[in-house]
Formats: C-alpha cells, sequence, structure tokens
C-alpha cells in the first residue's frame, strides 16, 4: 500500500522521478502539502465538488516548488511575488475556480507586500497559505522581515536587530475575511482550518510557520517540539485580559472569521443591474 | 496486527515520525536506503493503535501502516 496522498502527486515526469521531493530532510513544506491536500480532498468529498474546480498558483522561493513540480492538479509557477495577482486573473476569467495560493514569507512580506495587501483588500474568494519559516530559505539563509528579533541567521551573526513583521495583523488590517495561524506541529488543526479557509467566501489568509532543518541547523524533531511550546493558542474574550507571551511565544489559533462583501459577487450585482438595459450596437 | 511500509527511495531519514508516533515504537533501522539515509523500522508492531500520525506528519509520503 502506498501513501494516501501520493495519488494527488505527479511521481514521475518529462525528465524521470519527481519524487522524492526536492526538499531537505525534515522541511515543512512537504508537510503543508500534505495537510492542504488532506483539506481538498475532505473538501472535494463533503461537498462534492470536483478536483478540477481547484487551482494552485505560487510565487519564486522555495515553497513555490510545490504547484506544478508535484501536483497532479492545475497549476501556475508564476512571478516572485506575483501569486494573487495571477489567482486574481484566473479568478475573474472563471469565477468557478478555487485559486489556493501558495507563499513564502518572503514571497508574502518582501517582494509581493503590496500584491499581498490589495488581495486582502478587495477580499476576493481565495485561499492564501503563508509557509513562514523566518528567513529567506532558498537563497542562503539570509534574515527575511519575518525573522523573529534576536534570531541568527547568515545576515545576521549576532542576532537579527529588527523586528518581525506580523503577516496576520497585516491581513486583518487590509482586510480579509479570515485569518489564521498554526505550525506545523499541529496536524489536525492545519486541515481544518485549510477547509474551512477553502469554503469561506472571501480570502482565507492561513499562516503556517514551519521549520527550516538546513538554516536553523537544528533537528526537524526537535524544532517541531519546540513550536509545541512556543505556539500559544489565542484565548477566548477581550484582548486586555489576555496573558502576556513569554519570550519567543507566539500566537495561534483562528485570529478573524468576518463575513464582507465579496468582489466577484459585488461586480456580478452590477453586471446583473445593467442586463437588458443594453442598447444594440448601430449599424 | 498492522503492517508497517515505508517507501525506501522516498525516506529522507528525517526522524519526524520516530519523534512523534503516541506509541513509540519506531526506531531508525541500520541498513541504509538507496539515497544513503536510515529510514524508520518497528520490532513491535503488535502495540501500534493505527493512530497514523507517522503518514499524517511524514514530510515526504514514505510512510503507511496498513492493515
Amino acid at each position: 500500500m502506498k501513501h494516501p496522498m501520493l495519488k494527488y502527486l505527479k511521481e514521475t515526469g518529462t525528465y524521470g522521478d519527481r519524487l522524492p521531493t526536492i526538499f531537505c530532510p525534515g522541511c515543512g513544506l512537504g508537510q503543508v502539502l500534505q495537510y492542504t491536500l488532506r483539506a481538498v480532498e475532505n473538501v472535494s468529498r463533503k461537498d462534492g465538488l470536483p478536483l478540477s474546480r481547484f487551482v494552485f498558483i505560487s510565487g519564486i522561493g522555495c515553497s513555490a516548488r510545490l504547484t506544478s513540480h508535484y501536483l497532479r492538479f492545475d497549476s501556475i509557477w508564476s512571478l516572485h511575488g506575483r501569486a494573487p495577482a495571477v489567482a486574481t486573473g484566473a479568478l475573474l476569467a472563471n469565477p468557478e475556480l478555487i485559486p489556493i495560493i501558495f507563499t513564502g514569507d518572503g514571497d508574502a512580506g518582501a517582494i509581493g507586500g503590496n500584491h499581498f495587501i490589495h488581495a486582502c483588500r478587495r477580499n476576493l474568494d481565495m485561499t492564501m497559505i503563508c509557509i513562514n519559516n523566518g528567513l529567506y530559505g532558498m537563497t542562503g539563509g539570509q534574515s527575511a522581515p519575518t525573522t523573529p528579533r534576536g534570531f541568527t541567521s547568515t545576515t545576521s551573526p549576532y542576532g537579527n536587530v529588527e523586528k518581525e513583521f506580523d503577516l496576520c495583523q497585516m491581513a486583518i488590517t487590509s482586510g480579509a475575511g479570515y485569518v489564521a495561524r498554526w505550525t506545523t506541529a499541529h496536524p489536525q488543526q492545519c486541515i481544518a482550518t485549510i477547509e474551512k479557509g477553502i469554503r469561506k467566501k472571501g480570502l482565507a489568509f492561513i499562516e503556517i510557520m514551519t521549520q527550516c532543518p538546513t538554516h536553523w541547523k537544528q533537528e526537524p524533531a526537535k524544532m517541531l517540539k519546540d513550536y509545541r511550546t512556543r505556539a500559544v493558542r489565542l484565548p477566548e474574550g477581550k484582548e486586555t485580559e489576555r496573558p502576556v507571551l513569554g519570550r519567543n511565544q507566539f500566537w495561534v489559533g483562528e485570529f478573524l472569521n468576518i463575513d464582507q462583501p465579496e468582489w466577484i459577487e459585488t461586480y456580478q450585482k452590477i453586471i446583473d443591474r445593467f442586463k437588458g438595459e443594453r442598447t444594440p450596437m448601430p449599424k | 496486527m498492522p503492517k508497517l511500509h515505508v517507501e525506501q527511495k522516498y525516506c529522507k531519514g528525517c526522524g519526524i515520525c520516530i519523534e512523534f508516533c503516541p506509541a513509540k515504537i519506531l526506531k531508525v533501522s541500520k541498513k541504509m536506503n538507496s539515497r544513503g539515509y536510515f529510514p524508520p523500522e518497528s520490532d513491535e508492531m503488535e502495540k501500534c493503535k493505527k493512530c497514523g500520525m507517522c503518514s499524517l506528519m511524514c514530510p515526504d509520503f514514505a510512510i503507511v501502516v496498513e492493515e
């Protein structure tokens, strides 16, 4: 018996075997791919959606290798940071599609920052999965906007002096409808959240904190256990009553789930309003 | 008794399944695979509860528990 998720992956291609994946041993990207595939399978089975309606879009970076290299789904490997723009185009051309975007932290937070903000602002009906490992993994472990203060990287050997970027807060202020954060050490929660994000009408931004064994120079299992202690579940209730976070800790959970006007629906209403009023073209 | 199946050529020997098995029945094999990694193996599969944690957390789609 093979792994149940291998039926969604291309095992061989034009240039020989595609699997095992190109990622380093213990990389969290394979885990994120597996959680997403399980969520997609659950959604398509429970809601009766055909798999041909899903489309996967990615930018550049380690996270971008997840789409067109391995998936049997429709997928686009697009420009650096421009995955939300490409997804917008795909969605406007065919509003039936369900776009799922894989971005890295450098992709969404650094070079594609404006595309990310404006995709959130328009509240388009897509799911954005941001895989955050806290540095630029593919180019050699330089510090990224999401590197936490005090963490060492190749360009900050004495500890990073800058404050890190909180992408979830950014998505909330920009106007996304659904915002959540988990880590790769929370598999069931990740699957449930991605399912909810796919069903959500509007932009669902899901940040998944991953490990980078190559550049953090630790054992993958140790880093995952470390994430379980560092990640604190967001308590219910008011913001002022929350406990104070310890050093290197961060909140996980569902941050926002609100219903807002969605772009495609709003635009369709305008189209419907003027239908039938159009005068024929003069001859 | 459940049977452990490890796809030898896909495993990269990261050890996540060994650490996260709730029954702690997986261990590193002494036999190297074709890519030079040491995949997991188990001698005590009768203790397996079939929770599927190993296959759920595997980054390389390599490990699965059969009935």
